[in-house]
């Protein structure tokens, strides 16, 4: 018999499978499988979904035939299958179900579609299908650029590489930016964010990005919300590929449920990202049990996530995350211990003027946001953060730079700072970075380990909103 | 026994959609109830609104006949891959015979439009295309029964 093993690019999803089902009576039945999924060398998993026609059939006759295809090739194979158990927990039912949700959330489908079990089959035979009518004849030039194109790319040597260049990364700045450079260089994915936990148990926000126009810092994803949440919340990596066809065969399934009177849920979150990414990962960032940020990968061209690559992927989030959390330790402990100046220097030229005579930022007391001339800046700490630095500003005359350090922000009470494990530098940079997107007029400069200046390139007129 | 009038006509817009383009999945078993499958090309539904005949490669229908020529029970699963919409036609195979060459410009027709749909969802021409359309082999079916199959709550409820 053909190795399952040997067929992983057939469970990625990338092309329909089609399942064949008889009822004790003899009635034959076909239907369309968005996914068919490898469990081990002798089983395969199908997703149930609703109670359908090949659910009563599989009930009635344990007797299956699924095909599916192999994506580089188009080669067709069938797989004979008996079925044995349905499962609604464990790692192949918790693997499917994210999968699932990632795609409801996407399509404001939460609830309805969602998986009610992983039909577990043995697998008896396979058979390749040496001509399938209805698609090419196997190609070997196709399949072997298609191999050569989606080579697998998580291996230990690459995993080093990734490690001695992030070693070389001084700063937590440094850092960020050095794994999406790294995750391009090494591993060709040209999408890339990472998202770091927030003072708000269910909340991340992106810190860095790569390859986006618009950047996006400062984005938020609650937990349970798209790909990220998802990931945020079960600390499981997914992947999901073939989200075009995958978002189209959910979007039936919302149509036809508004049909028989179900009302899907109204809000759509959006895809983070890329505007049509065929393809998506997402792998959580822990250190010892806890939960620090998420890293997601988008591709817009249908990259096979292997079965094999999850492993790596798993030793990529572990190692991703304590090289993080080390580098915020790093620049806690070092912080200076002496007093800086906070006499006003002149602003550096790099700093941009407004255009307006002076910026009006109003600080909601309510909402902890920060609005400039009327445009959503910033929120939370980080507003609480940006208001203190502006009014200590403006106490040491206005215009110019004025410099502080990490450790006086994390003396001061009126920020509230939890006393273990204040993110305040994450804080700091997330501020820095979605400055330059939204505000470059007040910029912030790091001007060594542990300390850095504000800088204005306009006057700024302060307002405090309830 | 399988009834010979159909209980359902297929309508003129479901004939239409049938005759779209789509993709074909044909369903039959053996004595052991053990199902096979096979993908078709191509159909065409009758003037009598109670026949399809299908087309597909003359190997995968040798496959199917030796199960239809014992057990008549035929599945036909029609689906659109962009919107997913699919109709299952059940029913008794009536007979086989080689596809004419007049009916193969409307085959590929239909080939045709369905590597479009394909095109759609990112599956490339290059992926679909090349196939070897003939010979075909044409078999006809008498439909009994016609049920909804778009993914959802309503999959497998009869159309009328």
């Amino acid at each position: 018999m053909i190795a399952l093993e040997s067929l992983t690019s057939c469970f990625q999803g990338l092309i329909p499978s089609w399942l064949y089902t008889c009822s004790r009576a003899g009635v034959p039945n076909a239907a369309i499988l968005s996914h068919v999924d490898y469990v081990d060398s002798r089983h395969v998993a199908l997703s149930f979904q609703f109670f359908n026609k090949s659910k009563r059939n599989i009930s009635e006759n344990p007797r299956a035939k699924v095909r599916v295809y192999d994506p580089d090739s188009m080669r067709a194979y069938a797989l004979r299958l008996r079925f044995v158990r349905t499962e609604t927990e464990g790692p192949t039912f918790e693997s499917m179900r994210l999968r699932i949700e990632a795609i409801a959330s996407y399509t404001g489908l939460k609830g309805i579609f969602k998986l009610l079990g992983a039909d577990i089959y043995e697998v008896v035979s396979v058979e390749a299908i040496d001509y399938e009518p209805g698609m090419p004849a196997p190609s070997p030039a196709l399949h072997s650029r298609a191999q050569a194109e989606t080579r697998l790319p998580f291996t230990l040597k690459a995993l080093q590489e990734i490690s001695d260049r992030i070693h070389q990364a001084g700063t937590l700045d440094c850092l960020l930016d050095a794994i999406l450079e790294t995750l391009e260089s090494i591993f060709g994915f040209r999408h890339s964010m990472l998202l770091l936990a927030t003072e708000q148990p269910d909340r991340l926000e992106m810190i860095a990005s790569r390859g986006y126009p618009e950047g996006g810092v400062g984005s938020e994803v609650r937990a349970g919300e798209g790909i990220i949440g998802l990931v945020a919340e079960a600390r499981k990596p997914i992947r999901v590929a073939g989200i075009l066809r995958q978002m189209l065969y959910a979007a039936a399934v919302g149509k036809c449920a508004q049909e028989q009177g179900l009302k899907p849920a109204d809000r759509r979150i959006p895809l983070p990202g890329l505007q049509n990414p065929e393809s998506q990962l997402g792998v959580p960032l822990i250190v010892r049990d806890e939960l620090i940020g998420v890293l997601c990968i988008e591709t817009d061209q249908s990259y096979r996530f292997h079965e094999e690559d999850r492993a790596y992927i798993e030793v990529l989030g572990g190692y991703l995350a304590i090289a993080i959390q080390n580098a915020l330790l790093k620049e806690r402990t070092e912080e200076p211990e002496e007093h800086v100046s906070t006499k006003p220097r002149a602003a550096a030229a790099s700093v941009p003027s407004s255009r307006h005579p002076a910026l009006k930022v109003e600080y909601y007391k309510s909402d902890e946001c920060i609005l400039v001339d009327g445009e959503y800046l910033v929120r939370s700490l980080p507003a609480k953060i940006l208001w203190k630095l502006l009014h200590e500003h403006q106490a040491h005359q206005a215009g110019g730079a004025v410099e502080f350090t990490n450790r006086r922000l994390r003396l001061d009470k009126t920020l509230n700072l939890p006393e273990f494990k204040d993110n305040l530098e994450s804080r700091l940079i997330l501020l820095r970075r979605r400055l330059e997107e939204r505000c470059p007029e007040i910029h912030i400069a790091q001007s060594g380990r542990g300390r850095f200046r504000l800088e204005l390139g306009s006057k700024v007129e302060l307002v405090e909103q309830p | 026994m399988w009834p010979v009038a159909a209980k359902s006509l297929i309508s003129d817009e479901l004939a239409a959609f049938i005759e779209s383009g789509l993709s074909i999945n044909v369903g039959t078993r053996d004595s052991e109830l053990e199902p096979d499958g096979v993908v078709a090309w191509a159909a065409r539904v009758h003037d009598d609104r109670a026949q399809i005949t299908i087309y597909l490669h003359n190997d995968a229908a040798d496959a199917m006949l030796r199960n239809l020529r014992v057990h008549p029970e035929i599945a036909a699963l029609f689906e659109r891959p962009t919107s997913h919409r699919a109709c299952q036609a059940k029913g008794s195979f009536l007979s086989a015979r080689p596809a004419k060459a007049s009916e193969r410009a409307e085959v590929e027709n239909q080939i045709d439009k369905f590597s479009k749909d394909l095109e759609a969802i990112g599956i490339p021409r290059a992926m679909s295309s090349g196939s070897q359309v003939w010979p075909c082999a044409a078999i006809q079916m008498r439909v009994s029964e016609l049920f909804e199959q778009t993914p959802g709550p309503g999959a497998g409820k009869p159309l009328q």
